[in-house]
């Protein structure tokens, strides 16, 4: 299936190319927004036409039987095994957002009608692995993640790809964080050798009361794009945290909207970034405050090292603000290493490798400990570490 | 001089466009403490920062010469492992650098060089007690992020606790009693004085003698202008306190 022919047709032709014709809204949606190419806002700074201008290959999504294991395992788009108890089935989505900014959220809808719905019990820590096997190939899934209320659950989220070459993956969650309840999701992607691309296209809806704390560590090479939309509503939190950390040509990052519909939300978002090589690191983030979101709160802030003269940062940082009554900052900023603090770390001995490690790490690290298992945050230091040593 | 053990020629070495060493000589005896004094702008910092290798330096000419062996095209961090330390006038404050894992860090890295095994956290922190406890240092502070929210006293004390830890052979102190209270000022002489062992050669760079009372130097030189115009023993500190700078007139 090559994307691109997707490019120009109607609803209604959608519709039919993708045996899908009963989702008119979704369709609708799709065509209205457009396959997104180099013009698209939310994709400018992202190779975008030259992932979907593939002939791949295409996947049966045949559901399997689940296998018990102390994570979720989802192969290729099908689960493949959970811990035992975990309710984990496929089910349409019966909430998607029909306001999104993002076409590949709707075609991956509308590509992946059963969504993997997941229900996380109580205060569970679950560890989601999502596992790649097939080359040239247009891997899509979706995934629907319920929380329980008034309970505090973790999801960490891991990426691994056999030895392939050239995948698109589309995936994403819709999100449903219940009331009085805190979701914390650890994502952590390290990326090589042109296995896959991905573009992630999420939504979650935080609901009265609830908490949403978001920690995304992309590292390595290769192109992602992580678009997010998340919706508060009143006394909803969230606090995001994206740390990207690039090399070789890689092209990565976030474009995110935080829309405050409810009262008294409050959303933080924080990115770091440490570009090397001829990297690209793309921060492109909305937060909007509407008319009924009055005392709201909204601080966003990214931060970027540049390592190498040819690593390039797209930093936007972005409030829409359609009320008075709330309080508001944002900020970029782009720089190096700090040549005094390298050189004060060399003149007690530490060679210059390692001094650059300890200050790149030293920047990272107010995101890393944020990380409060010991074992994902070891997990996240040894992948960064990796990344590290290959650039040197 | 009996055995010296850094010998410093003709040095002329600018910042920027600007040339602030004009032909520099000085030689330090091993085992003894020499203090540099001279009036603002006459090139004390740069000297020190000039035999640490300090990335702002460009030598111009002449040679700086450790234990027999010219250092001058040597980094910053192969001149520290050979045994050179330089106490900053004012240290770099690093957020996100635990102040141990740093000490620990710079340690092993000695350690190794050395040709001795490195030591491991546990052992470290045995190391470190007593030292912590005779420069009234608290114990968090090496829990915390290397010299970031430090008092000016503190981050000197830090400064002598990385000196105690490495055991540098030429020490150079480059106004180390700035921006000290007394108690702060004996703590870190304190330090300074445990490591005297008469074989270990420290260069106090200072504009005031007071840190003279605490340290006793054997040499005193003053730098005017880019060059050391005079050396003598330390009855010249009293003719400094009484005459100035002015009143020197270059040998």
């Amino acid at each position: 299936m090559n994307l691109n022919t997707l490019k120009d047709l109607t609803a209604q032709e959608l519709g039919s190319t993708l045996g899908a014709e009963k989702r008119v809204g979704l369709l609708e949606k799709f065509t209205t927004l457009g396959l997104p190419h180099k013009k698209t806002e939310e994709y400018h700074y992202f190779d975008i036409d030259k992932l979907l201008n593939v002939a791949y290959k295409t996947l049966n999504y045949v559901p399997k039987t689940i296998e018990v294991r102390d994570k979720i395992i989802i192969k290729d788009g099908i689960v493949t095994h959970a811990p035992q108890g975990m309710r984990v089935y496929y089910e349409p989505c019966e909430m998607i957002d029909m306001e999104h900014f993002d076409a590949l959220y709707y075609l991956g809808h509308i590509l992946s009608p059963r969504t993997i719905k997941i229900e996380i019990d109580g205060d569970a820590q679950v560890e989601i692995e999502h596992h790649y096997t097939q080359s040239d190939t247009l891997i899509h899934y979706r995934i629907v993640l319920y929380n329980q209320a008034n309970r505090h659950a973790t999801v960490y989220e891991n990426f691994i790809a056999d030895d392939i070459k050239n995948t698109l993956v589309l995936y994403g969650y819709d999100m449903h964080i219940a009331q009085d309840s805190t979701l914390r999701v650890v994502k952590l992607q390290s990326m090589e050798d042109n296995k896959y691309a991905m573009v992630a296209s999420h939504k979650i809806n935080v609901a009265k009361n609830a908490n949403a704390i978001l920690k995304s560590f992309d590292l390595g090479g290769d192109q992602a794009l992580q678009v997010l939309k998340v919706e508060l509503s009143e006394y909803g939190h969230v606090d995001a945290g994206h740390l990207l950390y690039l090399n070789e040509d890689s092209k990565r990052g976030t474009v995110s909207q935080i829309v405050h519909r409810g009262e008294h939300s409050t959303s933080k978002q924080e990115a770091k970034n440490i570009l090397d090589g001829h990297s690209r690191g793309i921060f492109d983030a909305l937060i909007r405050v509407e008319h009924s979101a009055k005392f709201t709160k909204a601080e966003q802030n990214a931060k970027s090292i540049l390592l190498h003269d040819k690593a390039y940062m797209v930093s936007k940082p972005q409030l829409e603000i359609y009320i008075d009554e709330l309080e508001a900052s944002h900020g970029a900023t782009t720089g190096q290493l700090d040549e005094k603090q390298l050189f004060y770390l060399q003149s007690r001995g530490i060679s210059y490798v390692e001094a650059r490690k300890i200050l790149v790490i030293a920047f990272a690290n107010t995101l890393i400990e944020e990380v409060k298992d010991t074992r994902q945050q070891e997990r996240i230091k040894t992948a960064f570490e990796k990344v590290f040593y290959k650039n040197t | 001089m009996s055995s010296t053990v850094m010998k410093i020629e003709n040095l002329q070495a600018k910042i920027g466009d600007k040339q602030i060493l004009k032909g520099l000589n000085l030689e330090l005896e091993a085992g003894k403490v020499h203090a540099i004094m001279g009036p603002n702008g006459a090139g004390k910092s740069t000297l020190s920062k000039a035999l640490v290798g300090h990335y702002d330096i460009e030598v111009l000419g002449g040679d700086i010469t450790y234990k027999g062996k010219s250092i001058v095209e040597m980094e910053a961090e192969e001149r520290a492992l050979e045994g050179i330390f330089l106490s900053f006038q004012h240290p770099v404050e690093i957020p996100g650098v635990n102040n141990a894992y740093f000490l620990r860090t710079a340690l092993n890295a000695k350690r190794k060089h050395e040709g001795k095994e490195e030591l491991n956290a546990a052992e470290f922190l045995r190391l470190m007690r007593d030292h912590l406890e005779m420069l009234g240092m608290k114990s968090d502070m090496i829990s915390r992020s290397l010299n970031e929210g430090f008092s000016g006293g503190e981050k000197k004390r830090n400064e002598i606790l990385q000196m105690l830890i490495l055991e540098p052979e030429v020490i150079i102190l480059d106004e180390i009693d700035s921006g000290l209270d007394i108690d702060a000022l004996r703590a870190v002489s304190e330090g300074i004085n445990k490591m005297k062992d008469g074989k270990r050669t420290f260069l106090v760079i200072t504009h005031y003698s007071r840190i003279l009372d605490y340290i006793e130097p054997d040499y005193i030189h003053v730098l005017k202008d880019g060059k050391v115009i005079k050396t003598a023993g330390p009855e010249l500190v009293a003719q400094l306190e009484e005459h100035g700078y002015d009143a020197i007139e270059e040998e």
